[in-house]
């Protein structure tokens, strides 16, 4: 009878022991950490692709098949003009509509606590990380800029297609940017490429500034405002716009300038998801 | 009272036993795991089903069923088909147009049904993640579990009429009987049975192996042999807007599968209902509206191998495709919007071009895969 209930106890203890301690105590953290999730609109509402219900400043209908692009260097700075730069595990991060995966950024960097004044982050890559044959893997593979035109990625693809109304049809645009180069001729040739100019630039966010407090989760939500690479501070009528944009640094030029301004906005909101500071007693 | 429960957890105790006795002898054989060399460039990421790992073993037996006649389930010659009745090494694994049964590329099926599409050559697909067929019915994402990867493909050809027109009792129960078989299902699987699953399985690792990474242009990734100057003009147009533009469906230096194994709509017809309907487009997979017309962008590697051209075959040279994409693209409100150039009927080619253009893409021939002794039939020619 003692030994069976010698049994009966070890069995109950190792139920026991199995069954719990599924859900750990959360660790004490000294940092804050951020998901980023990145949204598509045109004007003010989610992008609707494959439908031809948007309208640019020059008055092209246009849909939207595509929205593929990179950013890099994403710095948080601080009014002490200190900053923060994330770059532990993933310097730069693909976006891809089509790829819900690509669309929530969960950042690895431990994110120090502290007032900051702004968010920035590198559209594109910057020219010393835009390596040829870096990514081998799709969907970046795909992303690659022919090396005869300078190499390294695509920074944006957004094709779609505008209305020609007189012929009424739907005509294929692309709006790639990427590395620009520099042509000694008239002609566009390859041969007569002298250099290459790198169009990759900073964008600031407005209203990006935050608190970061120890155990802090902060959700930024990023939005690329489509309507705006057609708009400021050149309206683009796709009607004459050049079919061969990567071959043309001027058109890429209007293009990153208007990507500087307005295309892209953020929200910012707070959650804890950790124990900050809290003692736990075992 | 006692002498129940002592008995009851004795009972237990045994089972328990047992059961982990049985799994021990499960997974006590191990066939030799294969080791994939993936060549510099190419993608890392490599499309093998957690419950297909590649054995040496396994694709020893694959070899062995893919060039086997009895794969059909038949044993009179002009009933007997394997895969690679169609798919010949000479062609990359495609039936190409020079094939000596299949005249000009059309291939028909035991039941003398021909089949819908034409081929495509099994090459470098255990780096495909995005769907085989020409348009994808066999991916991950098709909610049928029988239809989402190579294996479930190489069941297909066992049973459909376009191909062995086959019936998977009488192929396995003829695959069994056939000296020497169950010895190599028990060195590949652990066991002597013969399963169309198995057999699926040992096709699709042998396939997986058919890796094309020496062709010219790869000798000239690699810094050992330059290319000619038209081939180099060629590569230039290819690579470029101003030029043929082919590198954002078909790869390039950045990425050396040469397809991206998308679906796109490049401008071949204008229409896509009613007579000009075609139940096999990336529509009728996807229901979307801008797939109508849209098919897988072939890789074009071997490309001069395996005409004909398209998913239809309509083309019978390279010269006829190029000549297509330089002067005749016909608009859709479905044309894929990376086909641009339709404004102007296409890429508009010289003479001079597209002999360039054709002259970079027969530098992706390559002749050490159409010859690699470990890819042909283990019994001989």
């Amino acid at each position: 009878m003692r030994n069976l209930f010698i049994v009966m106890v070890w069995v109950v203890v190792s139920m026991m022991w199995a069954c719990g301690g599924d859900e750990p105590e959360p660790e004490p953290t000294d940092h804050g950490k951020i998901i980023v999730t990145f949204h598509h609109q045109v004007a003010g509402e989610l992008l609707v692709i494959d439908t031809m219900i948007y309208t640019n400043a020059a008055g092209n209908h246009y849909l939207i098949t595509e929205v593929q692009y990179f950013i890099s260097d994403v710095i948080f700075h601080q009014s002490d003009g200190s900053h923060f730069l994330i770059d532990d595990w993933e310097d730069m991060h693909y976006v891809d509509h089509d790829l819900p995966s690509t669309m929530t950024w969960e950042v690895f960097d431990k994110i120090p606590p502290g007032s900051y004044d702004s968010i920035s982050f590198m559209f594109g890559i910057s020219p010393e990380k835009n390596i040829s044959l870096m990514f081998v893997n799709p969907p970046e593979r795909d992303m690659f800029w022919p090396d005869v035109l300078g190499g390294g990625y695509h920074y944006l693809k957004l094709n779609g297609k505008w209305l020609n109304d007189g012929m009424a049809q739907n005509v294929p645009f692309e709006f790639h940017l990427g590395i620009g180069q520099i042509y000694s001729g008239d002609t566009i040739n390859v041969n007569d490429i002298t250099g290459f100019v790198h169009n990759n630039f900073r964008v600031t966010l407005p209203g990006s500034s935050f608190q970061m407090a120890a155990g802090d989760t902060l959700h930024a939500a990023v939005s690329m405002n489509i309507e705006h690479w057609f708009t400021d501070p050149h309206p683009i009528d796709l009607s004459t716009f050049p079919f061969n944009i990567m071959q043309c640094q001027e058109c890429m030029r209007i293009g990153c300038e208007n990507g500087k301004e307005g295309v892209f906005t953020i929200l910012i909101s707070k959650s804890k998801t950790q124990k900050s500071n809290v003692k736990i007693n075992f | 009272m006692n002498r129940l429960l002592s008995i009851f957890l004795f009972i237990v105790s045994c089972q328990l036993f047992l059961v982990s006795c049985q799994r021990e002898e499960e997974v006590d054989y191990q066939p030799t795991p294969y080791f994939f060399d993936i060549p510099m460039f190419y993608p890392t990421k490599l499309n093998i089903p957690d419950d297909n790992p590649m054995t040496v073993e396994g694709i020893e037996l694959g070899r062995y069923l893919f060039y086997d006649g009895r794969m059909s389930g038949r044993t009179d010659p002009d009933s007997m088909m394997s895969c690679a009745t169609c798919h010949l090494q000479s062609n990359s694994f495609e039936c190409g147009i020079d094939h000596p049964k299949y005249t000009g590329g059309t291939t028909f099926g035991l039941s003398g049904k021909q089949t819908p599409h034409y081929m495509l050559p099994l090459i470098n697909l255990v780096w495909n993640d995005n769907g085989y067929l020409w348009n994808g019915l066999i991916s991950k994402e098709n909610p049928s579990p029988l239809q989402q990867n190579l294996e479930a493909l190489v069941w297909m050809g066992i049973v459909a009429p376009h191909e062995m027109a086959g019936d998977t009792n009488r192929t396995k129960a003829l695959i069994r009987s056939v000296k020497g078989y169950p010895e190599l299902f028990a060195k590949a699987f652990g066991s002597e049975d013969v399963t169309v699953d198995r057999m699926s399985k040992a096709i699709a690792q042998f396939i997986r192996t058919f890796v094309s990474k020496d062709c010219k242009f790869d000798r000239y990734m690699r810094g050992e042999e330059q290319l000619t100057e038209s081939e180099l003009s060629g590569y230039i147009l290819f690579t470029t807007e101003e030029g043929a533009d082919c590198f954002h469906c078909h790869g390039g230096f950045g990425n050396p599968l040469w397809t991206t194994n998308l679906y796109y709509n490049n401008g071949k017809d204008s229409l896509f209902t009613g007579e000009f309907e075609d139940p096999r487009d990336r529509y009728h997979i996807t229901g979307n509206l801008s797939d109508l017309g849209a098919y897988k962008a072939p890789t074009l590697r071997n490309i001069a191998l395996t005409a004909p051209y398209m998913h239809d075959g309509r083309y019978k040279t390279l010269d006829e495709v190029i000549d297509f994409y330089s002067h005749y693209l016909v608009w859709s409100p479905n044309i894929d919007p990376l086909m641009h150039h339709i404004a102007r009927g296409g890429v508009q080619l010289t003479p001079k071009e597209k002999a360039d253009l054709k002259s970079f893409l027969m530098t992706l021939t390559d002749t050490v895969f159409i010859h690699n002794p470990a890819f042909s039939d283990p019994n001989g020619p």
